[in-house]
């Protein structure tokens, strides 16, 4: 948007000013009042030549001098005295006129009472006009102009902005509008975005929360989320070019998922809510297009996944057997955080029989161990989605999280003799060693333990990760609270 | 390509190598950083079931473009 010089709307410092558009008909009513009032101003929102016999009437039509004065209703009547408000009245009220103006006669055969209307300020289809002129200065962005016979979506494709399905173009409004989510200034620096180390503003995670298709309040998540990824330990660029599938995934913890509406339950890693959908996408589309992570470029993927359009969900804290995921990674209780991680595709784990926690430890035990290859320990991260009705037996047993990671890392030392190469007739595994000590499975912290899903179903799932540690890519847990 | 531009700006003289897959990566992201031309190897692809013998194989093969990349200036 071209930063226009407007000229600064004044009026006199010392009378009455009035704020009416035509279209009301409390103004109307008010016309004769108006005209008969000495010395007053008249400002008008819609027709320059209402109301009729006012001598000092101006066209406001532009809506300056309403912005300036904060109209909400008219008619609004307003004194000043040196320049200084000295008060205001809205709609029609004869003893409130009279009072005001200190005209006693005034609007003989009028109503004694008539409430005013919406300030055109207030109309939906100005005030996103109103809202760029006033804070688009503030913006910084490239503007694009996108011809009028063009097909806005269309032209987003075809720019390269989208990940493959169609987004929100955007407009200088809605990339205001998103900037209310934050306290945070446009121009702040969030992070420097890989593979291009491109700083991320504010801004322009904003811009692609909009492209995402985010509401406002969800952009303290994906800053957050933008903070986390970005870091030395997540290694954000690493896992872009990497020839994994694996992308970024952000489970949210604390108050905030509840306050926007977020799914923690039936369905919780599947679509449908607009929350999950989108924050998740909005990272991957900073990924994309401020930090130049695309497919075939610099994001080698030999196959990726479906959740590497977005990937993010909730945890249901509520119902949990455990602390929250955030609580147990350092997180204060009641506080809003969101835990970024390397993600494949999740992978349901059924055991509709075991009542007993170990019992139902090896067979998620068994489903973890799959992940990367069956023979292969130390190298790959994973995170194990716990269901409710597996939940429960945990529960029942009194087993923490930190219990069922203590059985699970029993049950995850790998027999050498199972995965050396050639074992089973796969020449995959490590190494032949003259050792033969267990080897675990995961390297210390290698996996996540979350709850979330629907009530029913006997099945959690297993998220195989990436390479984890230093070189590959580790969790990493940021508050939401310091973005809002 | 980032560890190319860290060492090149550290003065330290070097060349990327990768395999034939990583050309389109390596041209994309040389691109970004504000490279038109990066002195680039690459060998055939795959890497990841070489033997040692096979990849002293490969070495030995690309040495002298390596050589080249790094002297050609």
């Amino acid at each position: 948007m071209p930063t226009e010089e407007r000229e600064t709307v004044t009026w006199p410092a010392d009378g009455l000013v009035a704020v009416v558009k035509q279209d009301c008909p409390t103004c109307r009513l008010v016309e004769p009042v108006l005209a008969g009032l000495p010395g007053l101003t008249v400002f008008t929102q819609d027709d320059p030549a209402f109301p009729a016999g006012v001598a000092d009437r101006r066209d406001d039509t532009d809506l300056d001098a309403s912005l300036a004065l904060d109209i909400e209703t008219v008619p609004t009547l307003v004194r000043f005295a040196g320049g200084v408000e000295q008060g205001r009245i809205v709609g029609w009220s004869r003893a409130q006129w009279a009072e005001f103006t200190g005209v006693a006669d005034l609007g003989e055969g009028l109503p004694e009472y008539r409430p005013g209307c919406g300030s055109r300020t207030q109309d939906p289809d100005v005030a996103e006009e109103i809202l760029v002129r006033t804070r688009g200065g503030s913006l910084r962005a490239r503007r694009l102009e996108i011809a009028a016979l063009e097909d806005e979506a269309e032209a987003l494709f075809d720019r390269g902005f989208t990940d493959g399905l169609p987004v929100v173009a955007p407009t200088p409004a809605r990339v205001l509008r998103m900037l209310e989510g934050t306290s945070r200034k446009p121009d702040e620096v969030v992070a420097v975005v890989p593979p291009n180390l491109a700083e991320a503003t504010v801004e322009k995670v904003a811009i692609n929360a909009v492209l995402a298709g985010c509401r406002p309040e969800y952009l303290p998540v994906v800053l957050a989320a933008v903070e986390a990824a970005c870091t030395d330990e997540f290694n954000a660029h690493g896992l872009l070019a990497t020839t994994w599938g694996a992308g970024p995934a952000i489970v949210v913890n604390g108050p905030i998922r509840g306050e926007i509406g977020m799914n923690w339950a039936g369905n919780a890693l599947g679509q449908g809510n607009r929350a999950n959908s989108t924050i998740g996408r909005a990272l991957q589309l900073v990924i994309r297009n401020v930090g130049g992570g695309r497919p075939q470029e610099v994001d080698r993927a030999a196959l990726g996944h479906p959740g590497k359009v977005g990937f993010c969900f909730a945890e249901d804290e509520e119902g949990s057997p455990f602390e929250p995921l955030a609580q147990s990674r350092g997180v204060p209780a009641g506080r809003s955080a969101v835990t970024v991680f390397a993600a494949e595709g999740p992978r349901g784990l059924a055991d509709q029989i075991s009542r007993a926690p170990e019992s139902l430890a090896r067979s998620l035990a068994q489903g973890l161990r799959s992940v990367c290859h069956w023979k292969l320990p130390g190298g790959f991260d994973a995170s194990l989605v716990l269901s409710p009705e597996h939940g429960r037996t945990f529960r029942e047993a009194g087993w923490d999280r930190a219990r069922l990671h203590r059985e699970l890392d029993e049950l995850l030392l790998l027999d050498r003799a199972e995965i050396t190469r050639g074992a089973g007739g796969i020449d995959e595994g490590v190494p032949a060693r003259a050792s033969d000590r267990p080897v675990p499975k995961f390297r210390p912290g290698g996996y996540m333990i979350m709850y979330a899903g629907g009530g029913a179903g006997m099945f959690s799932a297993v998220i195989g990760g990436w390479a984890g540690g230093p070189g590959g890519s580790a969790p990493v847990t940021r508050e939401v609270d310091p973005w809002r | 390509m980032h560890d190319f531009v860290a060492l090149e700006g550290r003065g330290v003289i070097a060349a990327f190598l990768a395999s034939t897959q990583f050309v389109v990566a390596a041209e994309a992201q040389a691109k970004a950083l504000g490279y038109r031309e990066v002195p680039s190897v690459f060998v055939p692809h795959p890497i990841q079931d070489r033997t040692d013998d096979e990849l002293r194989a490969l070495a030995d093969a690309a040495l002298e473009e390596v050589l080249a990349a790094v002297t050609r200036r």
